[in-house]
């Protein structure tokens, strides 16, 4: 454990200098969250222009699951998305072999090689907008919702990763997967909306197949104070599930890898 | 055909101590360091010669080959390959030259290599005709048979330096800069690779210029070597000439019935490895003959063979003895916030 | 390389970059599922104008708008920069350049010939789903006269935004971030999540002077009875000045870009 610990630290240190090489990525990434956060709203405040309240959300709710989609989009950009989009790279270039051949865990090894620091600054666009939309209702958090909604992000976290972990997976099967990232943010993009917005398939879709009603909704709802006990209960248990079955797909990928090097 | 005069390439670099304090400072300022690359030097090739580009790892080789194939501009001084400025990038100059490189492909990666030759024979504005005797060729001058319909992700990296060189010559370049052409292949791939591009040169007059790490495929390939060290030129001429200069000994091996004493050895020459089978003398050229002679009086000696010392000797040789001649490394300083 | 001459590799070049689509089919899936997006907006505003419409938006035309969308979405892609992103990073560029054709006659080749894989798939899925809607929400004839043209003006915009994009590239390391802001406009004013016809005021205002609705917007406007034909042919004119006016950006970008590669070496 404590081997994997300094590893982490080694891999985000080496992550730290790159970040540091790129310096003006800093004010590009500052401006960019900045911009992304305000655009994140735009839609928001075009739909909520023409009606007051959307299935039970209104305009100040609703933006609250904005902010926490924000907030899971910097965690992706910053923390999942480099390191396992180096693996991509690795498996077209023939170079994973490098890291297998390694003496530790090659899914710890794949998923800490890259992290982008800078992208933190996204964070403050995201506390941002829950400052303003709790102005907005002229009320504050509730404190047991604003514990949950802490340990709803630590869960969308992992059950990110974990789908980061199948659709990376996926790689070793198609020959070209450069789009793969660009897949999953732009299906990722829905999640700034309330799950229970969305009718029919879509819905059932969001619920239950690519939860994203759990990363973005079911936080914001805590905050509100709207979160059923068992619902916290079964998000625990399934994303539980779904990281050991993220794992055992992982490791039969890498079982199937051969290199593309030949 | 290729004439290069006073080329200078120079580059600007970050300059960067390790360690996270350092590069946190690295943030606010910066120091930056000119690079020579190439600094300032000048040859002639002529039509249909094959020369052979020689320096140690970093020496600027790469980068004169680049500004030869005009992908570089030149900080300074004139180049000029067939009457063509290179850096203009005139189309009728790229159909007339080729550049090879060991480490990078121009073949489609997940499509056959025939696919690359049709576009290329497309892009190059190859007549039909001659697409198809080309092609033939050089499928059977380089024993490709089927390698050409198979995608080139599933060919072996020697199979595909094979396919790569094929795709480079479509247009008949007449003007070949190959850069490691043969790295990372086995011993009977590189000797392949180095016949083939010996048969291109004789059969089409095509000028070839080629680095390589490996002595043999400048030995084969080329009478003349251009060697520079730090960006500057440090030997151009024949390839003999140099051996000779750098290390005028010869190297006499003895094939032995049974081991030779010592000192007996040491009485013939300078011994550079002896064992119960064969010795190996380094003698002064003029004294070769003598040596010999006195060798089959007093050694028994069942066969023998003259040669020159090993190329990778005479290399390093001559890159010590210019690292012992040049001045500490003159790079320029400059800052920059 | 003339036009010439470029116009007689041009149809080996389409040849290949097809068969290069096809090879690459599984990679055209995943782009494919990720431009639904209108799919899920679709889904959103039939909650929302369920009980009343949303200006003139009923159910059927949201319907029809978004059904719309995704198949100009597939019509008008373009990932040069993405590739020029990657081959500025690898050194593969090189390999372009050392070809006597331009590479932005090339990247538009690769682009253009994954077209028809593309629509194959996407066109006629949509097509049928607008027939079971009804046509009653559909433009009358002569407007869809002006759609090829609005394509074509479209696609030239999206693969010049590429261009410039990965011309970007051959300046600064970072220019995937500058793909990140250009998606994020895209989304928003291009009409690709919300019809901009139902933007309030001010962003309305913004969206008349911006170039992203004429990339996929103005074809599905066009056939979504969203303007009268003098209006019509107005937004075609804009929408033709701004090719021309990207074309020039684009190509000086693109010129002075590789003058830096040239000097610091790929």
């Amino acid at each position: 454990m404590g081997r994997y610990l300094k590893l982490l630290w080694i891999q985000l240190r080496s992550s730290m200098l790159l970040a540091l090489q790129y310096r003006w990525d800093f004010l590009v990434d500052g401006a960019i969250s900045l911009f992304s956060a305000v655009a994140a709203v735009a839609p928001l405040y075009v739909v909520f222009h023409n009606r007051d309240s959307i299935a039970g959300w209104t305009a100040p709710e609703a933006l609250l699951v904005s902010g926490w989609f924000i907030l899971l989009d910097a965690i992706i950009d910053g923390a999942i998305s480099p390191s396992l989009n180096s693996v991509v790279d690795h498996i077209r270039q023939g170079t994973l072999d490098f890291v297998l051949l390694k003496p530790a865990d090659a899914q710890f090894l794949v998923s800490t090689a890259r992290f982008q620091p800078w992208k933190l600054t996204n964070g403050i666009g995201a506390l941002a907008v829950f400052i303003y939309s709790f102005r907005q209702m002229g009320r504050t958090p509730e404190l047991l919702g604003a514990f949950t909604s802490v340990g709803l992000l630590g869960i969308s976290t992992v059950l990110l990763y974990s789908l980061w972990i199948l659709t990376v997976s996926a790689a070793f099967y198609v020959v070209k997967m450069d789009n793969l990232s660009y897949l999953f943010t732009s299906i990722f993009d829905a999640a700034r909306w309330p799950a229970t917005v969305f009718k029919g398939v879509v819905r059932v879709i969001f619920t239950f197949v690519i939860p994203l009603a759990l990363m973005t909704t079911y936080p914001a709802q805590a905050l509100l104070g709207r979160l059923e006990g068992t619902t916290v209960l079964f998000s625990l248990v399934g994303t539980a599930a779904f990281a050991a079955f993220a794992r055992v797909v992982w490791l039969r990928s890498i079982a199937k890898y051969t290199s593309a090097s030949g | 055909m290729i004439s290069v005069r006073g080329l200078a390439k120079h580059y600007k670099v970050h300059k960067r101590a390790p360690g996270l304090r350092a590069a946190l400072r690295s943030v606010f300022s910066r120091t930056y360091d000119t690079v020579k690359a190439v600094d300032g030097i000048s040859f002639e090739i002529k039509s249909g010669e094959r020369v052979g580009f020689l320096g140690p790892n970093g020496a600027g080789k790469t980068t004169t080959l680049k500004v030869l194939a005009g992908l570089l501009h030149p900080s300074e001084g004139e180049v000029v390959v067939d009457g063509h400025t290179p850096k203009k990038r005139e189309d009728a100059y790229l159909k007339k030259i080729m550049l090879v490189t060991g480490q990078k492909q121009q073949l489609l990666w997940d499509l056959p290599p025939s696919e690359t030759f049709e576009l290329n024979r497309a892009i190059y504005e190859v007549p039909r005709a001659q697409f198809k005797q080309t092609v033939d060729e050089l499928a059977q001058t380089l024993e490709l048979g089927d390698l050409i319909s198979k995608p080139t992700r599933q060919l072996s990296l020697g199979e595909r330096m094979k396919c790569e060189l094929a795709a480079a010559l479509i247009h008949r370049p007449r003007v070949l800069f190959m850069d490691e052409p043969t790295i990372g292949l086995d011993v009977s791939m590189q000797a392949t690779i180095r016949n083939f591009i010996k048969q291109y040169n004789e059969r089409h007059g095509a000028t070839l210029m080629l680095t390589s790490h490996y002595m043999d495929d400048v030995v084969a390939l080329c009478p003349r070597v251009i060697v520079i060290d730090k960006g500057a030129l440090s030997y151009d001429g024949g390839l003999e000439d140099l051996v000779h200069r750098i290390r005028p000994e010869k190297r006499v091996v003895f094939y032995l019935q049974r081991e030779a004493e010592r000192a007996v050895l040491d009485g013939l020459g300078k011994v550079v490895s002896a064992n119960h089978a064969s010795a190996v003398l380094q003698v002064p050229q003029e004294a070769v003959s003598e040596t010999i002679s006195r060798a089959l009086a007093t050694l028994p000696v069942k066969d023998l063979t003259v040669e020159n010392a090993p190329l990778e000797e005479v290399m390093s040789e001559l890159f010590e003895r210019s690292r012992r001649a040049a001045a500490p490394a003159s790079t320029g300083n400059g800052k920059a916030p | 390389m003339s036009l010439r001459t470029t116009a007689r590799a041009l149809p080996t070049m389409a040849k290949i970059g097809f068969a290069e689509a096809v090879a690459y089919r599984a990679e055209m899936l995943v782009w494919m599922l990720s431009t639904t997006m209108p799919l899920v907006m679709l889904s959103l505003w039939s909650a929302v104008a369920k009980d009343a419409p949303v200006g003139r938006f009923g159910q059927a035309e949201f319907t029809t708008y978004y059904l719309l969308m995704f198949i100009v979405r597939q019509l008008t892609g373009a990932w040069a920069a993405w590739q020029m992103n990657h081959e500025v990073r690898t050194g593969a560029l090189s390999q372009r350049l050392l070809r006597p054709i331009s590479p932005i006659a090339s990247y538009a080749m690769e682009n253009l010939a994954a077209l028809p894989l593309r629509s194959m798939v996407a066109v006629p899925m949509a097509a049928i789903a607008l027939f079971v809607v009804g046509p009653s929400t559909l433009a009358p004839g002569k407007f869809w006269a002006l759609v090829p043209l609005a394509l074509a003006g479209g696609w030239t915009i999206t693969f010049l935004f590429n261009i410039a994009i990965g011309a970007l590239s051959l300046y600064t390391e970072s220019s995937l971030k500058i793909m990140e802001i250009y998606f994020t406009l895209f989304a928003v004013f291009s009409g690709y999540l919300i019809p901009v016809e139902l933007f309030p005021g001010w962003l309305h205002g913004a969206v008349e002077w911006l170039p992203f609705r004429f990339q996929v917007g103005l074809p599905v406007e066009l056939v979504t009875n969203a303007h009268s034909w003098d209006e019509a042919l107005r937004l075609v004119g804009i929408q033709w000045a701004w090719v021309v006016a990207m074309a020039v950006g684009t190509g000086l970008l693109w010129k002075n870009g590789l003058k830096r590669y040239a000097a610091y070496g790929g």
